[in-house]
């Protein structure tokens, strides 16, 4: 029956196909059919050992590196290739294979097991493409964002350094200022000490001045009818050596020269000479004293007034100065910061950002510091500004946050920020590990990567 | 988990300053030495000498069962009653209570599985001077003389032990309160109402002292000695700023033990000190007192978390055992002497010859209760492992998953973070079977309850690892905050289930709650309520893959006397001085029972408990308390898990990395290395420290966890059988070398090395940048194979193995065979069907034998015998498999893939035969080089008879 064998070997033909894609090569992709031909044997593919074919996803490992049963779980080192159609495709270790836990989504890592696996890979799938397109999304939205921020950012950079640049001028203004200020102060200083010293010289150079004399005379002249009396004399003059006694008439007789008044032409050559040696008598009031007589001097508050002028002028330009030089030393820490090559972080200087986590509310303020405010009220810093601590290849995938407040067993707190591309700049979550150690979720536009490559998905079914 | 200190409970924040007060170290000022612990130092006051006791043998009682005879204290006339039983399997039994006690003393239930099955006592000869019974076969006898009293226990010539012989017998008889003039009026009116109670019950005292009257003596004589005793801290102690009000003064018990011929002493867990256990002359004896000790400090015998009052003695002729059953707070002391030098008796100097036989002197004080001991007379170590077993139990049988390796921290902070710590796993292959929850876990550590924000959804929580075959355990501690919205306090409050306080309130204390009640665990309805909290119904979101862990349960008390309980509080009649130590024993207890019941009988539970006692290994788990990231603390955890199994609780371990502080890589690495080949294999870590999952280490560090990891599972299945055979006998899984090689002298002190079961020899390498370690290979004769290079060593030598980091150094005994599966996958449960490789290790003679033990991992099937039991015996150049229990069922799907024989020669050819007759040809692949013989996929079902001849 020549047909009817014919028929059979086709049938067999079909058969033997199927079992060979199913049996002998389960769990290798594509790439690797190569190493697994049919052929008597099977040289494993490290060529530490050849072995009948047979051997191949027997169930019992013969190859040193697994690669005689890439089907089954016998070998330790060996991996399984889940081919997924419909989702990704990928590698898991052999010894997921029948372990009654579905791993592959097309469920073909469980062939031997009580595990019910559905084929879950067009589901899955979908979902990725849809979450994809949702990140592809993000991120050109993110991208275009970013360009925004970044051309935003390379006008603010430029703005900070014109800002600098104006401080710098204004602080040399004002250093010029300052030394024009320092120079009138110092003159203005110098005469004012000069009319003390003039002042203070002693009673010769104060008995040259007849104004003196006559004021003397006026402050002594308390009813101002151009003569002193005895009443008079008695009521300004007291003993050098004892203020409080007044004087006996006899004494402000004398005094007055033996009369009972005198005038002012008598009184420059008697009294006043015996004032101004000032070893005798004085005149009692303080006003009247020969000290104030200082502040009397009109030349004297001229002086003193034009010093403290220049001194009030002088620290207003001197506080002007520090608080310019103090900006800029700010603005020049905060342009020292790495702001990414494009300026595209200096945007978030200056921000802040919050997220409540059960009890706690969440402060990030990028480039300066982070904290934590429990709903109690208490504020505990989680760390202050410290460096960019990512990868490698991208280091502004994350900021390190370091110092904070000091930890129960020593130690203080800190914060790692992992910076993700979104379309919103914003604190997605917070977390605590270990005790003080925090790590936070920070989306943003600036953190979106343009991706050279997009990951395979098989589109086909 | 941690002490006290540690968590910031704001209200504790005050205490917490004190406490802290610097250092790393146990503040020591925290807890008792001998000397502030008044009974223990009136009683360590005694000094050797004569015993004021006397048997009077006129009143000797000899039934079939048991001695009864009086003894007389000549000094107060106070009459004791001496029981003496003969129990099955080698054993004495030797009680001391008053003969007429003012009120019942504390004899300690529940520990006892039975009552223990007697045998006949008889009477070989008496005289005046006492009398010598027969304890049966083997020459044994007990001779009790009568003036002063002591027993001694003898095989022939040979003196095992003997009780009393320096005269430390002591017993605080219970009294009046005479000592009114120091008599304090306390305003309280439970104190008024103690004394009207102590009135009416001294109305039984005219009997006595009627007795007391028969006595020659002077009955006036013994009353004025009797005043001029009173000591200070008879009636009451104060520690600290906590008074003891003491009721009912002194009580305290006291025994001294002469061990003949022996040098070796082990056991009194819990200690952080050497296997061996040391003399005490020059220090405080070792202490056995359930405390949560904060920072614990190593080789010293300040009590731990634990307390196991058993003691074994070895010489190389005989193992013997002491089992003091007390529950008080205990005291042992132990001296090394020459038996010539202590007052011995006249029989004792008849019989022995030489007086520089080194002997060992023990001394137990305890605060309360009996005397009640029972003397195992071995004589191999395996015979003194089943005499205590019959008496206590053995190790429960736990489900092969908790076996496998948990992941624990204080704590796993919310949902989302299990889910990741499990993915961590996955991602890098390593396994694991249970994932721990810390105390914060719960709702503002009410029990029983989870944080609603955190653990919001804890059955999906508890799906999802289900999904992955893995399961968690959630802590249950038995401290019971005090809220009126919290329904288990409601509960217990309503029913009176609380433990009072002296004046008759229920006590509170502070932990971790805050102010917290304790459940009276001694009563078996407050067991039975708490079993049955743990019904799926009434423990919201528990699930079957969810198990317990019982902390704290000393009791911890923050701010109790040495943070723990105080002593007068009140367990129904009893004070919470009689039943201390029993406390942690019984909180396992209610919380097995729990998890046994929310199956309806099916499942096995899994219970840790920190605190334990006598008989606590029926219930579970035990691990060695809040250790720390210490190199020393590694190290400790060997002898530590030692005398745990020596006293009947086998499955130990230790914190994986240490709790306190944070492990150097190097550390973590070789703890792991070590916890793989301990019993419970834990990971854990302090609230206060970094992360220190496997995998954070770097690519080479988690390779080196990993492979530590993958070597347990492989194992698994002869840990399995260990457990097993452990469940059945009683004997250790970790053990010893000594308890195999009991003839070897250069064993005896061996601590850092140990087998398990008796085919693995394991010396971990807990050195700090350890380039080798000397291993002691024991048995002359013997060999022993590298487990990694399959290199043979010979037996009976110290072996210096070179190490890297990779190194865990484990040989397996020649003449073993070992099962296991090599396929390990990410939890136990993945592995259940997987084949089975065995490995077969010769002895000189060309033999090996070995078993294989498999059930369904988690029920209680196996009572019913749904298991299968084989004996694998490797004789003749055969290799076969026969049934060990021909009526038991069970079938598995697991197979033999591969068989491995160490320090086989070629063969040409190689047949299996199955029980069907049927034979075939095997694939062998020899290696000339280790003398290893593979045999390729032999294929057979794991359950049936085989055999495989090389030709």
């Amino acid at each position: 029956m020549p047909s009817d064998m014919h028929f059979h070997i086709i049938i067999a033909a079909v058969f033997w196909c199927g079992f060979v894609d199913s049996r002998k090569i389960r769990g290798i992709s594509s790439s690797y059919k190569r190493f697994y031909r049919e052929r008597k044997s099977f040289l494993c593919i490290d060529g530490s050992k050849i072995i009948p074919f047979e051997q191949v996803n027997d169930d019992y490992c013969d190859c040193e590196d697994g690669s005689d049963e890439p089907g089954t779980s016998a070998c330790p080192r060996g991996r399984f290739y889940c081919t997924n159609l419909g989702f990704r495709p990928h590698y898991i270790p052999s010894s997921r294979v029948n372990d009654g836990i579905c791993d592959c989504c097309d469920a073909s890592d469980e062939y031997n097991s009580h595990a019910h696996c559905q084929n879950t890979c067009w589901n899955l799938g979908q979902r990725e493409r849809a979450y994809v397109e949702g990140q592809m999304r993000t991120l050109d939205e993110g991208l275009q964002l970013k360009q925004q921020l970044i051309e935003e950012g390379v006008l603010l950079w430029r703005e900070k350094q014109a800002q600098l640049r104006e401080l710098q001028q204004v602080a040399e203004d004002l250093q010029i200022k300052l030394e024009e200020h320092r120079r009138k102060k110092h003159e203005a200083d110098r005469l004012k000490e000069q009319t003390i010293k003039a002042l203070k010289a002693g009673g010769s150079s104060l008995r040259r001045q007849n104004r003196t004399v006559s004021s003397t005379f006026k402050l002594l002249d308390s009813n101002k009818d151009g003569s002193i009396t005895v009443d008079e004399v008695q009521a300004k003059v007291a003993l050098v050596h004892d203020e409080e006694q007044v004087l006996s008439e006899d004494e402000a007789v004398a005094l007055l020269g033996g009369g009972h008044q005198m005038e002012i032409t008598k009184f420059q050559y008697t009294l006043w000479d015996i004032l101004t040696k000032g070893d005798r008598v004085k005149i009692k009031d303080t006003h009247g004293a020969p000290g104030s007589l200082l502040g009397e001097d009109p030349h004297l508050k001229a002086a003193d007034t034009a010093a403290e002028w220049e001194a009030t002028n002088l620290k207003k330009v001197e506080e002007a100065y520090e608080t310019v030089n103090m900006e800029i030393s700010d603005l020049r820490k905060k342009l020292a910061i790495d702001y990414g090559t494009d300026w595209e972080f200096l945007f978030l200087n200056s921000q802040c950002y919050k997220l409540k986590v059960y009890e706690y509310t969440y402060t990030l303020c990028p480039f300066n510091q982070v904290t934590q405010k429990s709903t109690a009220g208490t504020e505990v810093s989680l760390g202050r500004w410290g460096m960019w601590a990512g990868t490698p290849k991208n280091q502004y995938s994350q900021m390190e946050y370091e110092n904070g407040e000091p930890c129960w067993q020593g130690g203080s707190r800190s914060t790692t920020v992992t910076l993700t591309c979104g379309t919103e700049t914003a604190l997605r979550s917070v977390k605590e590990p270990s005790k003080c150690q925090y790590i936070m979720d920070f989306q943003t536009p600036v953190a979106c990567q343009p991706v050279l490559k997009q990951r395979g998905i098989h589109s086909e079914l | 988990m941690a002490t006290i200190t540690e968590r910031m409970a704001p209200v504790l924040v005050l205490w917490l300053a004190v406490c802290l007060s610097g250092t790393w170290a146990v503040d020591k000022g925290n807890f008792k030495t001998c000397d502030q612990s008044t009974f223990c130092k009136r009683q360590r006051a005694l000094k050797p000498a004569e015993s004021p006791y006397r048997a009077l043998l006129e009143t000797m009682e000899l039934t079939n069962t048991r001695l009864t005879l009086q003894l007389i204290n000549d000094n107060n006339k106070v009459r004791l009653l001496l029981e003496l039983y003969r129990l099955q399997g080698n054993m004495t039994r030797v009680k001391i209570n008053e003969l007429k006690p003012l009120k019942p003393r504390y004899e300690v239930p529940d520990v006892l599985i039975r009552e223990p099955p007697t045998e006949p006592l008889s009477l070989l000869s008496q005289d005046e001077n006492g009398v010598v019974l027969s304890l049966g076969a083997e020459s044994q006898r007990v001779i009790v003389s009568a003036q002063p009293f002591r027993l001694d226990i003898m095989e022939g010539r040979d003196v095992l032990m003997s009780l009393n012989s320096r005269g430390l017998l002591a017993f605080e008889h219970l009294r009046m309160r005479k000592d009114t003039f120091s008599y304090k009026v306390t305003s309280t009116v439970a104190s008024v109402w103690d004394n009207i109670k102590r009135v009416f019950s001294s109305q039984v005292e005219p009997e006595a002292e009627k007795k007391e009257e028969d006595d020659p003596a002077n009955q006036s004589e013994t009353t004025k000695e009797e005043e001029e005793k009173v000591e200070d801290g008879m009636w009451e102690e104060t520690f600290k700023s906590h008074s003891d009000s003491k009721p009912n003064g002194p009580s305290a018990v006291s025994l001294d033990f002469s061990l003949p011929g022996v040098e070796h002493v082990y056991g009194i867990p819990e200690h952080a000190d050497t296997l061996r256990l040391k003399t005490t002359d020059n220090g405080d004896p070792y202490r056995l007192y359930n405390l949560d000790v904060f920072q614990y400090e190593l080789y010293n015998p300040m009590a731990l978390y634990g307390a196991v009052p058993v003691m074994l003695a070895h010489n190389a002729q005989r193992t013997t055992g002491i089992f003091w059953l007390n529950a008080a707070e205990t005291w042992v002391d132990i001296s090394s002497n020459t038996a010539g030098k202590t007052v011995f008796g006249k029989m004792l100097d008849y019989v022995q010859g030489s007086s520089e036989t080194p002997q060992t002197d023990v001394r137990w004080i305890s605060e309360s209760g009996i005397i009640d001991v029972f003397i195992m007379l071995g004589p191999t170590p395996n015979d003194v492992f089943s005499q205590y077993a019959s008496l206590t139990g053995t190790q429960s049988f736990p489900p092969l998953a908790a076996v496998s390796y948990h992941q624990c921290r204080w704590n796993y902070n919310d949902q989302e973070d299990v889910a990741s710590v499990d993915a961590g796993f996955d991602e890098h292959d390593i396994p694991y079977d249970y994932i721990w929850l810390d105390i914060e876990h719960t709702d503002g550590k009410r029990y029983f309850t989870w944080d609603p924000h955190k653990f919001a959804t804890p059955k999906e929580m508890l799906q999802g690892l289900m999904d992955k075959k893995r399961k968690m355990v959630a802590i249950v501690d038995p401290h019971i905050k005090v809220d009126s919205n919290y329904k288990i306090h409601n509960e217990i409050r309503s029913r009176g289930f609380y433990i009072k306080n002296k004046d008759g309130g229920d006590y509170e204390g502070w932990c971790w709650p805050g102010s917290a009640g304790y459940p009276d665990f001694t009563r078996a309805d407050v067991r039975e309520w708490w079993a049955s909290m743990f019904a799926y119904d009434q423990y919201e979101g528990s699930m079957e893959n969810l198990y317990t862990w019982n902390d704290m349960n000393e009791p911890s008390v923050f701010n109790g006397p040495e943070v723990t309980m105080h002593k007068d509080a009140v367990h129904g009649s009893w004070e919470h001085r009689d039943v201390h130590n029993l406390y942690g024993f019984y909180v396992q207890m209610a919380t097995t029972e729990g998890l046994i019941q929310r199956s309806g009988g099916v499942e096995r539970p899994f219970v840790l408990t920190r605190a334990f006692f006598a008989g606590s290994q029926r219930y579970g788990a035990v691990w060695t308390g809040d250790n720390a990231a210490e190199w020393e603390h590694l190290k400790i955890s060997i002898p530590m898990c030692l005398s745990l199994g020596l006293v009947g609780i086998s499955f130990c371990g230790a914190d994986v990395g240490g709790f306190f502080k944070s492990p150097s890589t190097e550390l973590l690495v070789r703890w792991y290395q070590t916890g793989a080949y301990q019993p419970f294999f834990r990971a854990h870590a302090h609230l206060d420290t970094p992360r220190r999952e496997p995998w954070l280490f770097g690519p080479e560090n988690t390779a080196l966890i990993r492979e530590a990891v993958r070597q347990r599972y492989a194992l698994l299945p002869y840990w399995y059988q260990q457990f097993y055979h452990a469940h059945r006998t009683g004997q250790p899984i970790m053990r010893p070398l000594w308890v195999e090689y009991p003839q070897d002298p250069a064993t005896f002190a061996l601590d850092d090395e140990f087998l398990i079961g008796k085919d693995l020899l394991v010396h971990p390498v807990t050195e700090e940048g350890a380039r080798g370690v000397t291993a002691y290979l024991p048995g002359k004769g013997e060999v022993w194979f590298d487990v990694q290079t399959f290199q043979k060593h010979n037996g009976a030598q110290n072996l210096y193995i070179p190490v890297t980091m990779s190194s865990i150094p484990v040989f397996q005994r020649g003449g073993s065979i070992i099962p296991k599966k090599m396929r390990v996958r990410r939890s136990s449960s993945c592995m259940m069907h997987d084949p089975y490789t065995l490995y077969v290790a010769l002895n000189p003679q060309r033999t090996a034998e070995g078993k294989l033990y498999i059930d369904d991992g988690h029920t209680f099937n196996y009572e019913k015998k749904e298991f299968i039991h084989r004996r694998l015996s490797f004789a003749n150049n055969i290799l076969s498999s026969v049934n060990l229990a021909l009526d038991a069922q069970f079938t598995t799907q697991s197979w033999i893939e591969r068989i491995v024989i160490l320090g086989a020669s070629k063969p040409s050819t190689v047949t299996l035969k199955t029980a069907d007759g049927q034979e075939s040809q095997l694939e062998f692949d020899f290696d000339a080089s280790m003398s290893v013989l593979t045999l390729r996929k032999p294929g057979m079902n794991a359950g049936v008879d085989w055999n495989v001849m090389l030709q």
